[in-house]
């Protein structure tokens, strides 16, 4: 690549060869929206591809335990980017009065893993764009940019195409969907640097109130805020060259742990 | 199906001796009765500590917690002093199922979850998160949703509806009884394993309805093992011959009087320590430390370069220990002695994870529950549970008597393992 492009030029570029090959491949695709700043920059990185259009729909994977102002955002933008939104809900299970209180695991497992298998399978989709980045978690760290799942949604971490010199294995079998992740060579902070070069708006929720912000946001019942004074884009850039503390630290994690304590605990143990 | 001789074994989950040989007598478990009669049936000592998730890899591999390197439900990360749950990946030792050269059809062994790729059917037991991670092949996955199968009972319905948590009782046993039919039927296996584990269940939560006869949960109590001694039966009369048969539980149970808090002990006789003002768990523990316990009562000294913030010297290890000892070995609720036993690692386990292994293991004497939970308020107290395990009652019945030739005189449960190793390979 030009030696003259900054490091979020040469970002920019790989993302949208990433987007416009993966679309011409399968056609059959939509992208994940979580209203996070990830996926929101990745929706614009897909718009700038694609000359200001959305080629394909966006789902939002709606727990109801969204924040608020997830809700708002996601609608404001809907409208004025002129989106094609599918809204996928596990609805049998929301009528169950499913939620974080019956465990987090099965949480999780029911309102958001189900309720994509649902629109997958509804809309016939063959592959979808996600916003994760490699240096968000451990596990990510093995992540391919084209990503095969199985039937059974597993991801085969031992057994993934090799991706040497740029070179993607976009072709899938039959039952299975790909996960294209343009942005998994982005770091938080190239995020928050092309958030601010590109004037990408951002919920408000990352911005500090009262000395804390999210700085990963999920549902409102299972993330926390952390310490933190910035309040604009230029002092989260400025903050995070400087942060010793991981990004999902306000996160719920190890959702399978908290499950076992769970089960241990009904039977006295713990 | 093959003509070659096979092994069927049947868990009984937390079922005791006495309870079995009661429930034969008097005629609640008829077919049990006649194993007996025929067969060969002794009480057997359970792992140390008594509880599942040691007690079933020891009787799956045919070795001790020191070979098989599980201690518990639950160890401490020594550079952080978080919790981590051991599972079967843990698992140092084979299970025998690895060493047997035809199928083998293994359902619902507690501590066996994830499930890895193997020769026949395995469908994990307790603790089970993931149903897709708890099924191999994947291929069984639609079956066994058809059959409603479920990996547990929920027993937090315990604690709030116990009828619902009946229900779920019942359902789960029906489903595992269709599953085994369905599974026996269509392999061509060497071995089958099956676990019942809403025995275990029923006797934490409903142990006063097994002994008072009034109780309005007395009859389901009975029936739920009149229906596990029908599957047994069905079992039996498909047998030939030459198939081994073995029934064994992996600990025993008695009434609860009341829960004892270790960590309490320890925090009021100076040995366990928190940081000031913090919650009293794990994570905050002080480096004026010198011990603490985890589940049920695995005592650890809290050795300088072994956890993160240890304090005891090597030199100064073994006067911590025998303090422990002595101030356990004098401990007493209601006027009566609560610890029966104390066992130091090296008298108990044996092998290359000896280093992982807890310093000291209480034994509770009769009727006393110990626990490892650091947030207690008080040293003892009486919670929703009836039923505790119990260390020398499990049992083991075998139908053919020449299969127990070597066994030891007082049976444990490494040598049930051993046993179905000899009788699989």
């Amino acid at each position: 690549m030009d030696s003259n492009l900054s490091h979020l030029d040469k970002l920019e570029n790989q993302s949208i060869f990433i987007i416009r090959e993966a679309y011409s491949q399968f056609r059959d695709v939509a992208m994940l929206w979580s209203i996070g700043k990830d996926s929101t920059a990745l929706l614009w990185l897909v718009r700038k591809a694609f000359f200001g259009k959305m080629p394909f729909p966006v789902v939002h994977i709606d727990t109801t335990y969204k924040f608020k102002e997830i809700y708002d955002f996601r609608d404001k933008y809907t409208k004025e980017w002129d989106l094609s939104l599918i809204v996928a809900k596990n609805e049998e299970a929301l009528g169950e009065n499913m939620g974080p209180t019956k465990g987090k695991f099965q949480c999780c497992n029911e309102l958001k893993t189900v309720a994509l298998k649902q629109a997958i399978a509804k809309h016939g989709f063959k592959a979808l764009y996600l916003g994760i980045r490699r240096d968000e978690h451990g596990i990510r760290a093995k992540e391919r940019v084209f990503s095969p799942r199985d039937e059974d949604f597993e991801w085969d971490y031992k057994n993934q195409p090799p991706e040497l010199w740029d070179q993607y294995k976009t072709k899938a079998a039959e039952e299975e969907h790909i996960r294209v992740h343009p942005l998994l060579g982005w770091r938080e902070i190239d995020v928050w640097e092309y958030v601010q070069r590109e004037k990408i708006p951002a919920v408000n929720l990352y911005f500090a109130r009262n000395s804390k912000r999210y700085r990963s946001i999920g549902c409102a019942t299972c993330c926390s805020p952390v310490d933190s004074e910035a309040d604009t884009i230029d002092k989260i850039v400025e903050e995070l060259k400087t942060s010793r503390i991981s990004e999902r630290s306000g996160r719920a994690q190890d959702k399978e742990d908290d499950y076992m304590m769970q089960k241990l605990r009904s039977l006295g143990y713990m | 199906m093959s003509a070659n001789p096979r092994t069927i074994i049947i868990g009984l989950d937390g079922v005791p001796f006495g309870m079995l040989k009661a429930f034969a007598d008097a005629g609640v478990m008829p077919c049990t009765r006649a194993i007996i009669r025929d067969g060969f049936f002794t009480p057997m000592q359970s792992s140390i500590p008594e509880v599942s998730s040691v007690a079933w890899p020891s009787i799956i591999t045919g070795h001790n917690p020191g070979q098989h390197g599980i201690f518990g439900f639950v160890d401490m990360i020594p550079d952080s002093y978080k919790f981590r749950f051991p599972n079967f990946k843990d698992l140092k030792a084979e299970p025998f199922w690895n060493l047997c050269s035809g199928q083998a059809v293994i359902v619902n062994v507690p501590s066996t979850y994830p499930v890895r790729p193997m020769n026949g059917v395995h469908i994990s037991g307790f603790v089970s998160i993931d149903f897709e991670k708890s099924v191999y092949p994947q291929s069984l996955l639609l079956e066994l949703r058809k059959l409603d199968y479920r990996l547990d009972v929920d027993a937090r319905k315990a604690h709030t509806a116990m009828d619902e948590f009946l229900q779920d009782v019942d359902k789960s046993l029906t489903a595992r009884i269709k599953a085994h039919q369905f599974l026996w039927d269509n392999y061509d296996w060497q071995v089958f394993m099956l676990v019942f584990t809403g025995t275990d269940r029923l006797m934490h939560f409903l142990w006063d309805a097994y002994e008072d006869p009034a109780h309005k949960h007395h009859d389901f109590f009975l029936d739920h093992f009149k229906k596990i001694d029908q599957a047994i039966a069905e079992i039996t009369a498909k047998l030939t011959a030459p198939d081994s048969l073995i029934i064994l539980s992996d600990h025993g149970f008695e009434k609860l009087e009341k829960e004892v808090y270790v960590n309490h002990l320890l925090a009021s006789e100076g040995f366990l320590a928190f940081e000031q003002g913090a919650e009293p768990k794990p994570v905050n523990m002080a480096s004026a430390t010198k011990a603490f316990a985890l589940d049920p009562a695995r005592l650890y000294i809290n050795q300088k370069g072994k956890f993160q913030a240890g304090s005891v010297s090597e030199a100064d290890k073994s006067a911590c220990l025998a303090d422990l000892e002595q101030l356990f070995s004098s401990l007493e609720i209601d006027g009566r002695k609560v610890i029966k036993h104390i066992y130091r690692k090296q008298d108990i386990y044996a092998g290359p994870h000896l280093n992982s292994a807890p310093d000291l293991v209480l034994l509770a004497d009769t009727g006393f529950n110990l626990k490892g939970a650091m947030t207690s308020k008080q040293l003892a107290a009486k919670g929703p549970f009836t039923g505790k395990h119990t260390y020398p009652d499990a049992f083991l019945l075998v139908n053919n008597k020449d299969l127990t030739a070597d066994l030891s005189e007082n049976p444990c449960v490494t040598d049930a393992g051993k046993l179905i190793k000899s009788c699989v390979s």
